[in-house]
């Protein structure tokens, strides 16, 4: 009697350790674009801001990750207007560019810079392969008639899209 | 330190980052006839970060009218939003791309940042 009940309660501890927990996953394409870097203007003198290291700025830094090759461009644009400021006293020039700072697939995205598109302030990259990908933007703000700047804070935007092919 | 260097790499990715799917969604019949919706996931991991525009465009990336819940989404850090986008059925083959921005508050901007728009693209 004591033996039968010990097997009963033995297949019953069994079907409770077989009870299966499924985690489910789905894995599709898709692109991230991450902030790796926020930029700052350097003031290297009084009617210029520019994102150059060498006038104490900082670079932007977006990275793009993607997870199907051929599936979506990369258009990384520079600032051409300051998103606030103070009143500004005449008309600024503004320059700027972006180029590929680092790759994680040397053989597949080696050309991603000399094979990008570009106009006005825009950079456009085809994402011919899986990985990330690292942008660095430059951003310069000239005012006119070399006026200077008034005391405030000025801060741009980049901006980083990713667009489906 | 180059497994320093990695964690690094992967903390920052984690932190500040948006993104969209499915890359290639479809039309879908909504319950009212002449309606057609698509369903998309929104997820954002930038903690600077709390706002996101919804766009619905044509080649052109001219805006076609849609309807949303929102058309500016709240999502917090590390949120996942899943929200359909409607359009009349005469606009379909107009209808390219669904794209999401990333809207930054006057206030946060401390400095030279980064708004990030992903867009969807209609393949059919």
């Amino acid at each position: 009697m004591f033996k039968s009940l010990i097997i009963i309660l033995a297949s019953i501890s069994t079907f409770a350790l077989a009870e299966n927990t499924s985690i489910n996953g789905s894995v599709q394409s898709r692109c991230i674009i991450s902030t790796d870097t926020e930029g700052t203007y350097g003031n290297p003198n009084a009617y210029t801001l520019t994102t150059a290291v060498s006038d104490g700025g900082v670079l932007a830094v977006t990275r793009f990750d993607v997870t199907l090759a051929d599936a979506y461009y990369a258009q990384i644009t520079a600032p051409n207007s300051f998103s606030t400021s103070p009143s500004l006293p005449d008309t600024v020039t503004w320059t700027g560019d972006t180029v590929v700072k680092a790759i994680s697939d040397s053989t597949g995205m080696a050309d991603y810079e000399t094979n990008k598109v570009e106009f006005d302030y825009t950079d456009k990259y085809d994402m011919t392969a899986t990985g990330s990908t690292w942008f660095k933007t430059t951003s310069a703000a000239t005012m006119g008639g070399s006026k200077a700047y008034a005391g405030g804070s000025y801060t741009s935007l980049v901006l980083a899209e990713c667009i489906a092919q | 330190m180059k497994k320093l260097a990695v964690v690094l790499l992967l903390v920052s990715g984690l932190s500040y980052s948006h993104e969209m799917t499915p890359t290639y969604p479809k039309w879908k019949r909504a319950h009212l006839s002449g309606i057609l919706k698509a369903k998309m996931e929104l997820f954002n991991k930038r903690n600077d970060v709390e706002y996101y525009e919804i766009g619905v465009f044509n080649k052109d990336f001219e805006p076609v009218p849609f309807v949303s819940a929102y058309s500016v989404i709240k999502l917090k850090y590390l949120g996942k939003v899943v929200f359909d986008v409607f359009i009349n059925s005469t606009d379909k083959s107009r209808v390219v791309y669904i794209c999401s921005k990333s809207k930054l508050r006057k206030e946060d901007l401390r400095r030279t940042a980064v708004a990030s728009r992903i867009c969807s693209k209609f393949k059919d």
